[in-house]
């Protein structure tokens, strides 16, 4: 059966980035370097042929996007220059866009007026909330002459919010990843079915994969900095996530605990962390002295700027409590929140929580279709690589 | 006295000596291991040495260089040498290069006989060194035993016309008319069609400059026409040809002129592959066309004014299919009605389609392009600088292989009024989510083409055309009756072939024929330029004098022998080189063979059939050949290595 080419695809991807394709003449050597490229999975040259034919199903269904970690080496060994990391990266970046049904990925990465306009409406939903909240019981409740925090933003009602918030978020993000599941193993045969063995044989794999991120020390050793700077990154973001989805109760209270509290080191290391992980990255952007770096768009710089801004306005927030100001820290504390929601509205489903719910995935689904061509793949988890 | 003794010219030259007190000078050369890898040269020098008139015997590097020729100079004066005998390369390699050192010592340049012990012993005995060495020797044994009866010869010289007469006036033609005008020989222009300029006149811009070419042509073509040296003939047609180098004589029609010229220079150019019906759907579907046809669609001045179009449709998906006509493969493709199969490379379409691809994409950028090749073969300066162009502009490449070409069928009738975007549901803001690619998708080409791509890991892929050039390269044009009357001779593949396709690369076999440009093989402007440049400058070196020096290989008749019965005239397969004649001898009326030095080439049919050998070619004389096959036949068992 013959496939239809669409020359026009390419020309949409490009306005995700990596415009630069149409100059491959298909030489290859970028999968020759790429150290992640193993028997198995044979990019970026694959993808970027099916991307400059427009062959748009075989790229939905290809999970090789995923696998690929921005190392950069294929851009430094093209001969034409036609960038294939920043091609993978758009790929990724249009291939987000397309599990994402609503619309929403495709806007926030080609236009830059739509971050914008998501961005101010979703930090103006805290504001109205809680001016709503304080009309109705009356802005007298508020405590001025100290730090009570709870006052000004009742800890049970923002975390429903919160709550609410995420059921909404999560909902999103599992339907995009079901979108990509449902490509990604569309069979090319219809009768050939995969056993719900081989999903649950590798959940191991994708447990592994989502924590650690391990394949990207595949790329080699000199890349194992900017893995570290993630890994650290992950960790202070999930233990943030915990504290404010899981324990907002707990951790937003107006008792002041001795600092060897875990509430008090938790906070203390995940904004370190956050803020170390976030700098390192927009310095990074900055300077584009690596690869990964030189073709930042605006979407790219939002992520860690958020990172920043939430764990600079978090210690703020503490700060002024112990000073005992009470309306800096009101302030502040609605300053934090409103990027907080900003950021995981504009981020969520399309930036860096995709990818890190993505490329599990893709490394996962690999696996089970490994696991049912050849039953007799030794361990399970194990993606062969070169 | 007896006469002939008198005039017997061995005699004289060597001052009385016999054949076998001869001083002969016997050289083996190396080649710098190209011989002495595989043959041991001592053992030759050393057989060499024990023959009777091996007076100097050496082996040394590489003859031909300065010193190796002064080896033989020295050895002339100090040595006192009447014959030297060369065993080294092949002779239209060396043989000039030796004669012109012996001649250098003073002696006459025909004492001299070549030994080719390369090509014909050590490149093809390189399995069986002793066999081969073997064989060296007694083929040194056999030159020196035909050196021993060599005789000195004159080179003949003749008056040579100073004109020279191009047939053909595409770009090679004319370069060629021009140089030689310059150089101030006289020059005719023979031209068949009504205009000057060949195929470069059809074409708008050309790789690799991307000038206009008719800008260029018309630069040219006003030089030759304003040049008082050169007279142009134009629907002209030379219909038959005699005479030999320096003296030709051509009927040219229908003004029926007679060209007298001393040389010509063949500039007859190529045709254009014409592909067969149903070949790829030409002449079976309107939308599929050549790339001389697209090249003239571009032309501002062409038939549809420089727009792309097809049946007055804007095209919005050319495919261009390389390789068609050329590069044919036996198994694979059907051969053309002469029975053959091109095999060669057209060489300039690969170049001028990613002209054209790229011209295509930058003048009208909504539409795509397809290249489906099986090589890309971008082999001159500034022509890959083509292939990387076309990719940035966007231009889609695939790769198919020869056993697996394309096929080129109509398109299904469209689907319903088919509108776009079935798969994406309404966006929240409630507007359609319209899908860019299939929003702009020209899905109603009239065509579709499927291929193999080799490049997609084997995929079929089905590409939508509305215009299907099939790139169509060059094929050797018919000029039968100039290769009859001047018996040109033509490769395998069709096209003029020269004496050496390195050494000498513009001259043909016949003395005094030249050939430029593409009528040789597929080349380009640049390339068919340089050609015509230096057939130029061979014919006018060779014509620079006025007189001409041929070799004096040729058959004198020993007019006491022959009987005049004519076998000679009737063997003889060129024109009037040896006619009977009747004249007055002691009182009697005589009939005998004449040979007419120009027309003479000296190749011995008459020999083979003189029932009485009155006629022999010199240089080649039966009694020399009756001293070599002795001399191959000898007993050489003392010197030879027998095998183990
Ligand atoms: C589609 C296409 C595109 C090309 N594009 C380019 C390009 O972009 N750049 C480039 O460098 N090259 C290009 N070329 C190559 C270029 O056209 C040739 O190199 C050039 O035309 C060769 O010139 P020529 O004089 O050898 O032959 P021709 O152009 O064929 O001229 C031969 C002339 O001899 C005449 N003739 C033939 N037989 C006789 C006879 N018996 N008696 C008298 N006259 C005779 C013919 O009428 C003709 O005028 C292209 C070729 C093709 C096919
Ligand atoms: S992206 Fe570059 S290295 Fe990779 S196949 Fe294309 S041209 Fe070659
Ligand atoms: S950026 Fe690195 S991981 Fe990604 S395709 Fe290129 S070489 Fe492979
Ligand atoms: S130059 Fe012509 S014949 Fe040669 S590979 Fe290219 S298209 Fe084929």
């Amino acid at each position: 059966m013959s496939t239809r080419v669409h020359p026009e695809l390419h020309r949409d991807i490009a306005r995700f980035g990596g415009d630069d394709i149409t100059k491959c003449m298909n030489c290859g050597n970028c999968t020759a370097v790429c150290s992640l490229a193993g028997d198995g999975a044979v990019f970026p040259r694959k993808t970027i042929r099916y991307m400059q034919l427009g062959l748009k199903d075989k790229l939905l269904a290809s999970p090789e996007p995923w696998l690929c970690y921005y190392c950069g080496e294929c851009s430094d060994t093209c001969p034409r220059d036609a960038n294939p990391a920043e091609t993978m990266m758009a790929m990724r970046r249009w291939l987000t866009a397309e599990y994402d049904h609503s619309g929403r990925g495709r806007r926030l990465y080609t236009s830059e007026k739509a971050v914008v306009t998501t961005i101010l409406k979703a930090a103006f939903i805290p504001l109205a909330l809680l001016l709503a909240l304080h009309a109705v019981t009356g802005f007298q409740r508020i405590v001025t002459d100290r730090v009570e925090l709870n006052t000004f933003a009742p800890v049970m009602w923002v975390w429903a919010v919160v709550l609410l918030h995420f059921a909404f978020l999560g909902y999103h993000l599992m339907m995009n990843a079901l979108h990509m599941i449902q490509h990604i193993m569309k069979p090319e045969d219809p009768e050939a079915k995969v056993p719900w063995a081989a999903y649950l044989l590798e959940l191991k794999s994708l447990a592994i994969h989502f924590i650690t991120q391990k394949r990207w020390r595949e790329c080699g050793e000199e890349h194992d900095g900017q893995w570290l700077t993630h890994l650290l990154l992950v960790s202070g973001y999930v233990i943030m996530l915990v504290l404010v989805v899981g324990m907002l109760g707990w951790f937003q209270t107006d008792n002041i605990y001795p600092v060897y509290h875990p509430q008090r080191w938790l906070g203390y290391y995940a904004t370190l962390v956050l803020i170390y992980a976030s700098a390192a990255m927009l310095i990074g952007r900055f300077r584009k002295r690596t690869q990964v770096h030189r073709f930042s768009r605006p979407t790219d710089w939002l992520f860690p700027s958020f990172i920043l801004v939430g764990a600079i306005t978090g210690i703020l927030v503490h700060a002024f409590r112990y000073a005992g100001w009470p309306w800096p820290t009101y302030g502040m504390y609605l300053i934090h929140v409103m990027a907080m929601v900003a950021m995981l509205d504009s981020e969520v489903g399309i930036g860096k929580w995709a990818h890190m719910i993505y490329r599990p995935l893709a490394i996962y689904l690999m696996n089970v279709k490994k696991r049912t061509q050849n039953q007799a793949v030794p361990e399970a988890g194990a993606l062969p690589t070169n | 006295m007896d006469k002939s003794q008198a005039q017997d010219p061995l005699r004289e030259a060597d001052n009385g000596a016999t054949a076998h007190t001869l001083r002969i000078g016997v050289y083996v050369c190396h080649c710098g291991g190209n011989i002495s890898d595989v043959v041991d040269v001592e053992r030759v020098v050393q057989a060499a040495s024990g023959l009777s008139n091996g007076v100097v015997t050496r082996h040394y590097p590489a003859m031909c260089s300065e010193t190796g020729q002064n080896l033989i100079i020295d050895d002339i004066s100090n040595e006192k040498l009447d014959r030297v005998v060369v065993a080294a390369c092949s002779p239209s390699l060396h043989e000039h290069t030796f004669r012109a050192a012996v001649a250098r010592a003073g002696k006459n340049a025909y004492l001299y006989e070549h030994v080719n012990i390369r090509e014909q012993v050590s490149w093809c005995g390189k399995s069986d060194p002793d066999g081969a060495t073997n064989k060296a020797i007694r083929l040194v044994g056999a030159g020196v035993a035909k050196a021993r009866l060599l005789r000195p010869l004159a080179p003949i010289s003749m008056d040579a016309k100073r004109h020279v007469t191009v047939v053909g006036g595409g770009v090679s033609g004319l370069r060629a008319a021009r140089d030689l005008a310059r150089i101030g020989l006289a020059v005719t222009l023979i031209e068949r069609s009504a205009s000057l300029g060949g195929h470069m006149a059809q074409w708008h811009l050309v790789y690799p400059t991307e000038d206009k070419a008719r800008d260029l042509l018309r630069e040219l073509v006003d030089e030759v026409i304003g040049d008082p040296n050169i007279t142009v003939h134009t629907r002209a047609e030379v219909i038959e040809a005699s005479g030999y180098v320096g003296n030709f004589l051509l009927r040219v029609e229908p003004e029926h002129i007679t060209v007298e010229t001393g040389a010509i220079v063949l500039a007859t150019g190529f045709d254009l592959y014409q592909p067969q019906e149903g070949e790829f759907g030409y002449g079976q579907y309107p939308e599929v066309i050549t790339l001389d046809q697209l090249e003239r669609m571009l032309d501002p001045e062409g038939p549809t004014s420089g727009r792309l179009e097809r049946n007055g449709r804007a095209v919005n998906n050319v495919c261009l299919i390389h390789c068609v006509g050329s590069r044919q493969i036996e198994g694979i493709h059907q051969p053309g009605p002469d029975g053959k199969l091109n095999e060669y490379c057209s060489r300039v379409c690969c170049t001028a389609t990613l002209r054209a691809a790229g011209e295509i994409r930058r003048r009208f950028p909504r539409t795509n392009v397809f290249e489906l090749y099986r090589d890309i073969r971008t082999y001159g300066r500034g022509h890959e600088e083509y292939y990387d162009e076309a990719s940035r502009l966007g231009v889609l490449f695939c790769r198919y292989e020869a056993d697996r070409p394309p096929v080129v069928s109509p398109a299904e009738p469209k689907k319903g009024p088919g509108l776009i975007c079935a798969k994406h549901p309404p966006g929240r803001s409630g507007k359609l989510n319209l899908v860019p690619f299939s929003a702009e998708e020209p899905d109603d080409s009239a065509l579709v083409v499927q291929v193999k791509d080799t490049l997609t890991f084997g995929e079929e892929l089905e590409i939508p055309a509305d215009l299907v050039v099939l790139v169509t390269g060059m094929v050797p044009r018919e000029i039968d009756t100039l290769v009859d009357q001047l018996k040109l001779s033509r490769s395998a593949d069709g096209f003029l072939q020269e004496v050496h396709p390195k050494l000498r690369p513009v001259e043909l076999a016949v003395n005094g024929l030249f050939v430029a440009g593409t009528c040789q093989a597929p080349m380009d402007i640049s390339e068919s330029c340089a050609a015509g440049s230096a057939a130029a400058a061979k014919a006018a070196a060779l014509l620079a004098s006025g007189r001409i020096e041929l070799d004096p290989f040729l058959a004198p008749v020993d007019l006491d022998v022959c009987r005049g019965e004519g076998k000679c005239v009737e063997a003889c397969q060129y024109q009037k080189a040896v006619t009977l004649v009747e004249v007055e001898r002691d009182g009697r009326k005589v009939r005998h063979a004449e040979v007419n030095s120009a027309l003479c080439n000296g190749c011995g049919m008459c020999t083979a059939v003189c029932p009485t050998g009155a006629i022999q070619v010199e240089g080649w004389r039966l009694d020399q050949f009756d001293a070599m096959v002795d001399a191959l036949v000898a007993d050489y068992a003392e010197t030879e290595v027998s095998h183990a």
